[in-house]
């Protein structure tokens, strides 16, 4: 071997790594599927010891990905549906990628890698509100009114929830659920403890001060990404500041440095330091409100239509438990709903069949069928059986029935704005700032907030 | 022979041998009690594996498990996807690390046995390296590999992983280098063996522990890597063990014994691999960390 | 055939052995790094396709003017002093109680170091449990020993979220430098102390004079990586806290990730990226002078 042969060896090996960077994946044997765009992986399925490649569209055979939250006993409930539809429709296969258990707070940055790497999932989920705010903005999601002529969807789900998903006139995405919100309790146990449901907000904090007096709490929160705790805040504005300023707060057009909203934080500190809520709640995670709540130690948690299905799934008996809506001594009276939706991303290769796919989701046929996978869709005429579900369909009626709600805050904020929220409420919390101190900060955030992103 | 710091030499008479060695026996006494400390959060999350919710709410931590429950294993794994993720690590390290150690021991020869201009210069260069955090790479990562079609699959994780193990490798692999002797070189230079020869059939191959110890290194580095996986794979199929037990976590956020069950399985082989291999890895620490 | 190489010749082929690390350095960490810059003066928000160029108003903005950077920071800097005491002197500590023959000292070594193999995502899981306000060890312990009225939900108060974190840093992070240490200390010549000992020194003055000189470049790998990680801090404060309670325990890896990649603030975010790196590179160069001297 001489000098050429090593400089040839030299030029070639460098070139290979260039070209082996270049490709990414140094030819290297792996089990990887061939296609890196079409992974079908489904997510629960409780033998799927691997992920098998879908066939990519070379003829007939369409794998549609779906994006959602879904954690494992929602996908058990899920996955009779999509085999359904996969059964009805051999040529379409559906694959879920599921980031569960943390509400919006991970989910989002997911899907915007996601998206931001240009392999987006067909349609995704996402709430209503602010909070699909970014996606439509950034031109990431189809516009779909054209979808709603050719559906007709307009008629099919509750009026309210096209409001929340609309966005300049237009709408962005497919009403997949409708939600409202209410302190659930548990009858038996307010009967020991006598005390009732309270008409309004002073019978609410006397009903708290009594529990007190027997060592209990009157609520459970779990603090851990701000929106549980945001829940009762929520619920607070909308009695100190009424259904007005409320909306406008939102809407940001009134300063949040408003007496109102000072009240309102003055509420929660209130609560905190009589012992009205569960102690060090801060970074207790949302689902873990429950065991105090499941306990006995607690008396109320704020939580929604769908907690008939967590008490079920925790092996608590649901009659013994009820809801009501938190008395705000205003009027209307309104309390927090909102809806969820479907969006389908732009760049995805197969909307129409996408479309489809939601439309079928989302009818009332459908839901008929799998009463428990939809107990709380936004299709108007799709009820869960409810000698199964009473609570769910009593909450149920009251959501879709509603003439006027607030949307919880996170679904008005964008999610810069909405930890900035969080931090002002944990301050308070800790004592780390006033109530006045708060109101001033989350104004300053309002403003840093508008200027940064020019609105 | 190892000289204590702390005893005096040592005397032939009992006496004065007890009296002077209690030092020793409280320190090892310490060391156990620390020891023990030290493992207690590894029997925490056992113990916890292995019950059930109910029994855990009921009787608190630690308390003795009721029964004991293997099937929360069996569960965490299945409805977990964790074959998914240790299949993905695991194609990663087959790929990744012995692609990275080549091109590292490729430039390490020249820097070890060569005589050229910029020799010191190129290696500061590789070597400030080691300071580069990680975040100020993220975006522009995620933009080149949407450019190569690549973002957000598994084929994405090699080049940054590559590029960040290097400064380490061809670090240690050029002190290696440096303690082989010349002599071997200029023999087979002066037989005609061109520089390549010399590398592939002498300088490798005597490099055996050097490669070893590395490839354990990065295999651990690249098993427990974070902050790269998080940003550039979002697909669930394509998910790496540490990325898919946050994602885990959000399934499981408060069936901690399900919880406790993942980490365990996912710290498994490592801790398994951690027992049998330590001694390559510990050298190598040393070996990177110290001049020979 | 023999004949002597002319001195041009030869210089090609280091560079031939150097190509490929050199342009995968270039590629994939030189240009991410300069390409990162020029994001760091727009305000581009990571998915448009247009920016503005603002120029070096994200850094002064980060440094001057948002309340949060300058909280994650301080904490990196905390987290640093801790970092540089803390885990380096028990480490000390380990190694000269370990570099004694004692039984199972292998045993105490590999107990010591084994954290450090974890993923720091299993570590963060782990420690949570551990600090879990109603099931958490800790707490439990402290209510069976009588010191109930301690236990308290430790990271969710805005006192001891970063210290709580960090006593999990610990637990990680005292292996390497015990190892380090170690190594260190069994490289030094017996004949030091021998020598010594014949002048009459005793334990403490042995470990002053002889020792800890010995342990002069220990130190400075310890010293400097621990600076060095102290401020690329993320996977465990990702875990643990995210940066709760409200954003007590941001540090600047975390916030420059929520920046860049949850609030659609690229150029702002590379900004932050950048002030980690600078700061940094810029404690690293002792460390790598004194790596790279022969």
């Amino acid at each position: 071997m001489n000098r050429n042969t090593t400089i040839r060896t030299f030029a070639i090996a460098s070139i290979a790594t260039l070209l082996a960077a270049c490709a990414g994946m140094p030819g290297a044997p792996s089990a990887a599927p061939a296609q890196p765009n079409a992974p079908a992986a489904t997510a629960a399925a409780p033998a799927a010891a691997d992920a098998t490649t879908a066939p990519v569209a070379s003829g007939e055979k369409i794998t549609l990905r779906i994006a959602s939250i879904w954690d494992a006993t929602s996908m058990e409930q899920m996955q009779p549906v999509l085999d359904d539809y996969m059964k009805q429709n051999p040529n379409i296969q559906i694959a879920v990628d599921n980031t569960a258990g943390s509400g919006a707070a991970v989910y989002p940055d997911v899907l915007k890698t996601a998206l931001a790497s240009g392999n987006p999932p067909d349609a995704f989920f996402m709430w209503g509100g602010e909070i699909a705010g970014p996606f439509i903005d950034a031109d990431q999601v189809l516009n779909l009114n054209d979808f709603y002529k050719q559906y007709g969807w307009d008629k099919v789900y509750g009026p309210w929830t096209l409001d929340r998903i609309s966005r300049n006139g237009s709408k962005f995405g497919v009403p997949y659920t409708a939600h409202g919100m209410g302190f659930w309790y548990n009858k038996d146990n307010f009967a020991k403890w006598g005390v009732e449901v309270p008409k309004t907000f002073a019978e609410q904090e006397a009903m708290c001060e009594k529990l007190k007096g027997q060592n209990v709490y009157c609520v459970s929160i779990g603090g851990k990404f701000g929106w549980h705790t945001m829940r009762i805040l929520d619920y607070f504005i909308e009695h100190q500041c009424g259904p007005d300023k409320h909306d406008q707060l939102n809407a940001l057009t009134l300063s949040w440095a408003d007496p109102c909203v000072v009240a309102s934080y003055q509420s929660f500190q209130k609560w905190v330091d009589n012992g009205w809520v569960v102690p060090d709640f801060l970074t207790v995670s949302p689902d873990d409100s429950r065991f105090p709540f499941f306990k006995g130690d607690a008396a109320l948690v704020l939580e929604g239509d769908w907690y008939e299905s967590v008490l079920k799934n925790n092996e608590q008996d649901n009659k013994k438990y009820n809801f009501y809506l938190p008395p705000t001594d205003q009027t209307p009276l309104r309390f927090s709903t909102f809806p969820e939706q479907f969006m389908i991303s732009k760049d995805g290769k197969h909307p129409n069949e996408t479309a489809a796919f939601l439309n079928w989701l989302t009818s009332p046929e459908t839901a008929k069928k799998f009463p428990t996978a939809f107990a709380s869709s936004a299709t108007i005429g799709a009820n869960p059986d409810c000698n199964e579900w009473p609570l769910t369909c009593g909450l149920r009626k009251e959501v879709l029935d509603a003439k006027s709600t607030y949307p919880p805050t996170d679904q008005a904020f964008q999610k810069e704005l909405m930890d900035g929220f969080f931090e002002v409420q944990d301050n308070i919390v800790a004592k780390k700032l006033t109530p006045e101190e708060g109101a001033n900060l989350m104004q300053q955030r309002v403003d840093e907030w508008k200027a940064k992103n020019k609105k | 022979m190892t000289e204590s710091l702390l005893l005096p030499k040592r005397n032939a008479t009992v006496a004065t041998r007890l009296r002077r060695s209690w030092p020793t026996l409280l320190i090892w006494i310490g060391l156990i009690f620390l020891a023990a400390l030290w493992l207690i959060p590894f029997i925490i999350i056992l113990l916890t594996s292995l019950r059930s919710m109910n029994d855990l709410i009921s009787n608190g931590v630690f308390a003795w498990p009721q029964r004991f429950l293997p099937e929360n294993f069996a569960k965490a794994w299945s409805i977990g996807n964790f074959s998914v993720y240790f299949r993905n690590s695991l194609i990663l390290i087959l790929t990744k690390v012995p692609l990275g150690i080549l091109i590292a021991a490729l430039a390490a020869y020249p820097l070890a046995k060569m005589r050229f201009r910029f020799n010191n210069a190129i290696f500061v260069i590789f070597l400030i390296g080691l300071a580069i955090p990680v975040q100020v790479t993220l975006m522009p990562l995620l933009v080149m590999m949407k450019q190569l079609g690549i973002a957000g699959t598994l084929p994405a994780l090699i080049p940054p992983y590559v590029v960040f193990g290097l400064p380490f490798q061809i670090f240690v692999m050029r002190g290696f280098f440096r303690t082989l002797p010349n002599e071997l070189i200029e023999a087979a230079r002066l037989d005609g063996c061109s520089e390549f020869t010399v590398f592939w059939r002498i300088m490798l191959p005597l490099s055996g522990p050097a490669l070893v110890t590395l490839f354990i290194i990065d295999a651990l580095g690249t098993w427990n890597e974070l902050l790269i996986a998080l940003v550039l794979i979002n697909s669930e199929a394509w998910l790496t063990v540490p990325v898919g037990l946050l994602r885990f976590q959000g399934q499981w956020a408060s069936r901690y014994t399900e919880l406790m069950a993942g980490v365990v399985i996912s710290i498994a082989p490592i801790l398994f691999i951690y027992i049998f291999l330590q001694r390559y890895l510990v050298s190598g620490l040393t070996a990177g960390a110290l001049k020979e | 055939m023999t004949h002597t190489r002319p001195r041009r010749r030869i210089r090609l082929t280091p560079y031939l052995f150097l190509l490929p690390a050199l342009l995968w350095y270039l590629i994939f960490l030189g240009y991410p790094m300069f390409y990162s810059f020029i994001i760091s003066l727009t305000d581009w928000d990571g998915l448009s396709r247009g920016s503005n160029w603002v120029g070096l108003s994200n850094y002064t903005s980060a440094i001057f003017q948002d309340q949060v950077t300058i909280l994650a920071l301080r904490n990196n800097l905390i987290w640093t002093a801790g970092t540089l005491v803390i885990p380096t002197t028990l480490g000390l500590l380990f190694a000269v109680a370990l570099d004694q023959k004692l039984p199972a000292r292998t045993l105490l070594r590999s107990i010591f170091y084994s954290p450090a193999v974890l993923p720091l995502v299993a570590v963060g899981l782990i420690w949570a449990w551990m600090y879990n306000p109603q099931f958490g060890f800790i707490n439990e312990v402290l209510k069976a020993v009588g010191l109930g009225r301690f236990a308290r939900g430790w990271l969710s108060m805005f006192e001891t979220a970063l210290p709580a974190t960090f006593l999990t840093a610990i637990w990680t992070g005292v292996g390497f430098s015990m190892t380090v240490y170690l190594a260190a200390l069994q490289g030094i010549p017996r004949e030091q102390y021998e020598a010594a000992r014949m002048d009459g020194a005793t334990g403490p003055r042995l470990f002053w004079n002889i020792t800890l000189p010995w342990l002069r470049e220990a130190h400075v790998i310890v010293l400097s990586l621990a600076v060095i990680n102290s401020f690329k801090v993320f996977d465990l404060i990702y875990t643990m806290t995210y940066g709760g309670p409200g954003r007590s325990t941001q540090v600047m890896g975390t916030w420059m990730y929520f920046n860049a990649f949850q609030y659609y603030h690229a150029g702002y975010g590379s900004a932050i990226a950048w002030i980690i790196a600078i700061i940094t590179l810029v404690v690293a160069i002792p460390y790598v002078r004194r790596m790279s001297r022969d």
